[in-house]
């Protein structure tokens, strides 16, 4: 069984936010600036005009971690939030009560209501709507103007993803938190 | 911080937004609909367990100018996915944010849907649904009673389109068959300046080859922002220390500015003077390609007796840009030490001050210093694959006056300058009264500078017709709506689209267009039909060549020969005509390729090969074209066993100019139209700033194509206005914060917006986006949202080809 994760050249985003629309186009999300899955970060840049520091700013792709060790996962009461045999971090709909304890307990900021299944939903990498259907790639990334994804098999290890991680250097977000995320920031 | 920092910061800024999920939730419905459908069977949709019908179908998208080669995947009939096509170079298996809004242009509830007659007063905003006849027949009505009065003068029908497949079709129609000369399009308020700067210098604007340069200097350009295919997506990769050097010049601190390594505020208007003085460090240390420039460059010596005797000094421009003499020097020793994998961007929407076409000219004459001109990573002209022809005779019309501007500048070519245009019909200096206005996926109402002045001009016609997908603010203008079918409904004409990677691509429609909609070509048809004999019985009136002919040859044949068939090469469809384009040149399986991958090129099926998940290759590099101008390799002056002759670039080259080379001084120019051989600053057309007063510029944005998409709920999800940029210690001076709305105000004008103070402007300039502020109460979303840049921006234009200098504007700021 694969273990799916994501690889990002987050230097190469331009806060295009391609990405954030392909994922409510593909996943039906609704419209509005609080329902969405993934989110491109801003830093604020430092300096005044004309001095500013350049590499202070900067565009940080962002969306679940698919934790290995998930918070959310641990804290939800009904099991609404499993593990997929993928590895990928996922939400039953019809066992999601609402308590909105998932929310609290994500490091990420990753979760967000959808008042239409009246679940605290979360980016899947696509499962339902991509992964089911045979294809390899995430709308995310597969739209990406300056391909800052890379979604694959983290088991195998002749996987393009594998082969990136083995060969550059990498980090996740808030590792000290021992969540263990399957999303790798390439440096 | 403000707009845009964190996520929860982000929804703070717009919970007011509550119209945004109301309109949502009934564009989304389709989409709603099956997704609960398929709840039943899965915890989301799947699209084999619901979907009777799964088609995918390639199309090239029209959210913006750059035409993505996107896959739409249907289901029973609905579209539900624009997904990128790998298979085009252009494009780059991407498609952005607003490509994927396609889907919400399809479904918007506002969208024109069945031709519409004015019943109130003219701008009301009251209509009457009819049929296309009678919509035609009103039409024919009007055109019939203006065109007798002027005396055939079919001049007296002005007529003006934005850029898009369909645009020679329509235009093609309104100049070559009903005769009109007064034609402008968005050439004057977009790229004229640099096609023409770099035409006349290079024999062509080319392509950045921004895969392969190493050093680029983008001043004004923002490509993080404004999105341009395929040089976005080449140059990000390879910023941030990745092999692409890049110098941004820009009074903003960009989001294309945060991907380089040096960010050089300059002041507003000033590019010229940055410009003179890096070509007088490169030609004083003599740091330029001598062989290159001995060879290519026609004037080369007068060009630098020029620069030198003007005291272009890095000092000099140092008063002038702002820029340091130290940055000055510094850009321009690594742009020579890079070259000539080096490129000055030429830039696309530069119609920024009265200066920029010497500036174009300038920035093509340094660039090509370096030689990296028809070579990789420099500018690139590449090859363009021919398409067949398909041509129609058109008719001559003797009393079609020349265009009514034509005085206003040096050289306005038959796509007009807008305001020059405008300006002359409402000023009273037109030799004869254009009486009426067709206006074709433009809307200049909100595009043009002076709003003001466009509703005059709109006002002052008896006739308007807007053939347009949305109810723009110049809709709501017109006497006649023609509601034209969306992109994704429509086949447009084929396209070949050139570079070192060329290949061809077409649109085909996606899903059946709905509601009464139509295309451009049996829009122009069924007017054709409506026109022909009616227009022709004019002719006959007042043409005394007509009647010399008809006497000669019989009516019935000069009528048919001449092309006073108005719809006489409209009447096939779309379909058919690129089908004999593709296959008499490329042959059947060509066609059957184009249609059914969207993008076809000689041996594609070869070539194209997936490398990874997220690369292609569509050539192999030996058979990319980077270098196609011929020239003669004259080895022996310059024997040098140390370098190699063609990496250096020295071969003498016959470039497309008039004298076959790049070209430093154009005398001729200069004696027939007084504009300046050599790029030279004129400070009297510089306007500085005065103390405690603001210079405004415009721009785009990656989530907003002007005012076409302005009543997109997906896009306006991601920014849902625009907010003055103004600088924080000046907005704190003035007790501006964040979100509070302020007036701006011109010359012309006055507008309110809310403010965004921030460091990443200078405290002499302000700026928004454009495309905001409609009008138009028919746009449920766009209606007043954010500021409208045109109700502020003065009318002028530069001298030379009539084009838009959008940032001479000096505006005040206060708080309301």
């Amino acid at each position: 069984m694969a273990r799916y994760g994501m690889a990002l050249d987050y230097k190469s985003c331009i806060n295009c936010k391609a990405c954030e629309s392909a994922c409510k186009e593909e996943n039906g999300i609704l419209l509005g600036a609080d329902k969405h899955r993934i989110w491109v970060g801003v830093k604020d840049i430092e300096g005044i005009f004309p001095d500013l520091s350049i590499s202070s700013s900067g565009f940080e792709p962002s969306q679940c971690q698919q934790c290995d060790n998930a918070p959310c996962q641990t804290v939800c009461p009904t099991n609404a939030t499993y593990y997929d045999d993928n590895g990928v971090v996922r939400v039953n709909p019809e066992q999601c009560i609402l308590c909105t304890y998932c929310m609290e307990a994500c490091p990420y900021d990753a979760r967000y209501i959808d008042d239409r299944t009246m679940t605290v939903d979360k980016c899947n990498f696509c499962s339902d709507t991509r992964l089911i259907n045979g294809e390899t790639t995430t709308a995310c990334q597969a739209t990406c103007p300056t391909k800052v994804r890379i979604f694959g098999d983290l088991d195998d290890p002749e996987s393009e993803i594998s082969l990136v991680l083995r060969a550059r250097d990498h980090h996740s977000m808030k590792e000290h938190l021992g969540t263990k995320p399957k999303l790798f920031y390439l440096t | 911080m403000k707009t845009e920092l964190s996520r929860r910061r982000f929804l703070q800024g717009t919970v007011a937004l509550s119209i945004v999920g109301a309109t949502a939730a009934a564009t989304a419905l389709a989409k709603t609909e099956h997704k609960s459908k398929s709840k039943i069977v899965d915890f989301g949709l799947t699209k084999t367990q619901w979907s009777d019908k799964l088609e995918e179908i390639p199309t090239l998208c029209e959210m913006c100018v750059n035409k993505c080669a996107a896959i739409a995947r249907v289901e029973d009939g609905v579209l539900t996915k624009l997904n990128p096509n790998p298979l085009f170079p252009k494009s780059r298996n991407m498609l952005c944010a607003r490509g994927n809004a396609g889907i919400q242009a399809l479904e918007d509830p506002d969208r024109l849907k069945y031709p519409l007659i004015r019943v109130g007063e003219r701008g009301e905003g009251k209509f009457k649904r009819v049929t296309w006849d009678e919509a035609n027949e009103y039409i024919k009505d009007k055109m019939v009673k203006i065109i007798d009065e002027e005396k055939d003068n079919r001049s007296t029908i002005g007529y003006c389109a934005g850029e898009g497949m369909a645009e020679h079709t329509y235009a093609s129609f309104m100049g070559d068959k009903i005769g009109s000369l007064n034609y402008v399009n968005h050439g004057s308020i977009c790229l004229a300046t640099t096609i023409a700067g770099y035409t006349l210098t290079l024999g062509g604007y080319g392509q950045a080859d921004l895969e392969n340069a190493d050093y680029v200097i983008m001043a004004g350009a923002n490509r993080a922002e404004a999105i341009v295919t395929p040089d976005t997506m080449d140059m990000f990769k390879r910023t941030k220390g990745r092999g692409l050097k890049m110098v941004v010049v820009d009074p903003r601190f960009t989001n294309t500015a945060a991907h380089a390594d040096t960010w050089l505020p300059i002041e507003v208007g000033t590019d010229l003077a940055f410009v003179l003085a890096m070509t007088h460090v490169v030609m004083t240390e003599e740091r330029y390609n001598k062989r290159f420039c001995e060879e290519n460059l026609s004037d080369f010596e007068a060009y630098k007796k020029h620069i030198i005797d003007k005291n272009y000094t890095p000092e000099w421009a140092q008063a002038i840009t702002g820029i340091k003499a130290d940055d000055i020097r510094e850009t321009a020793r690594d742009f020579m030490a890079h070259a000539p994998r080096a490129i000055y961007y030429q830039g696309r929407r530069t119609a920024w001050s009265l200066q920029d076409y010497q500036l174009r000219r300038a920035q093509a004459i340094f660039s090509a210093m370096g030689g990296g001109i028809d070579k990789k990573g420099g500018i690139i002209f590449g090859k363009k694959l021919p398409l067949g022809e398909h041509s129609i005779p058109s008719p001559m019309y003797d009393n079609a006056l020349e265009r009514i501007e034509k005085s206003k500048a040096a050289s306005i070519g038959n796509s007009g300058s807008w305001i020059a245009w405008r300006n002359t019909i409402i000023d009273g200096t037109a030799p004869y009264p254009v009486r009426a206005f067709f206006a074709y996926k433009q809307n200049p109402m909100l595009s043009i500078p002076n709003t003001a002045k466009t509703k005059q001009m709109l006002e002052k016609m008896d006739l308007v017709v807007v053939i347009d997908t949305m109810p723009s603010d110049t809709v709501m203008m017109a006497d006649v709506v023609l509601p034209e079918s969306l992109y994704l409904e429509r086949e447009d004409p084929v396209k070949s689209f050139g570079g070192a990677e060329p290949s061809i691509a077409l649109r085909i429609p996606v899903v059946e267009a709905r509601y009464d909609t139509k295309p451009v070509i049996e829009i122009m048809r069924d007017l054709g039909e409506k026109l022909s004999k009616p227009l022709f019985e004019i002719s006959k009136k007042y043409d005394e060549s007509l009647q010399e002919e008809i006497e000669e040859r019989g009516e019935k044949e000069v009528y048919k020969e001449e092309g006073y068939d108005l719809a006489d090469g409209y009447r096939h469809s779309q379909e058919t005509i690129n089908h004999h384009m593709v296959s008499s040149v490329y042959g059947e399986e060509a066609w059957k390729t184009l249609r059914e991958k969207g993008v076809f090129y000689p041996d594609m099926s070869k070539y194209f090969k997936k490398v990874s998940a997220n690369e292609y290759e569509y050539y192999p590099e030996h058979k990319k074209s980077y270098s196609i101008i011929k020239g003669d390799l004259n080895n022996e002056p310059y024997h040098d066993t140390c370098v190699d002759i063609n990496e250096i670039a020295v071969l003498k080259k016959k470039f497309r100019t008039a004298t076959k080379k790049i070209a430093c001084a154009l005398y001729n120019f200069e004696k027939r139209k007084g504009v300046d051989a050599m790029p030279t600053w004129r400070s009297e057309l510089y306007k500085e700033t005065p103390e405690g007063r603001f210079k405004f510029i415009t721009g785009r944005h990656g989530q907003f194509t002007q005012s076409g998409s302005s009543n997109n709920a997906l896009l306006l999800d991601l920014l849902p206005e625009n907010y003055l940029w103004i600088n924080q210690r000046i907005a704190d001076a003035k007790g501006i914060k964040f979100g509070d709305t302020v007036e701006v105000r011109s010359s012309i004008g006055a507008i309110e917006i809310k403010a965004y103070p921030t460091e990443k402007i200078g405290k002499n300039v302000v700026f928004f986006i454009h495309g905001f502020g409609a009008e138009s109460s028919e746009l449920t979303l766009a209606h007043h949202r954010g500021a409208n840049d045109n109700a502020i921006i003065e009318d002028v234009y530069e001298t030379t080809f009539g084009s838009a200098a959008m940032h001479e504007t000096i505006v005040d700021i206060r708080r309301v």
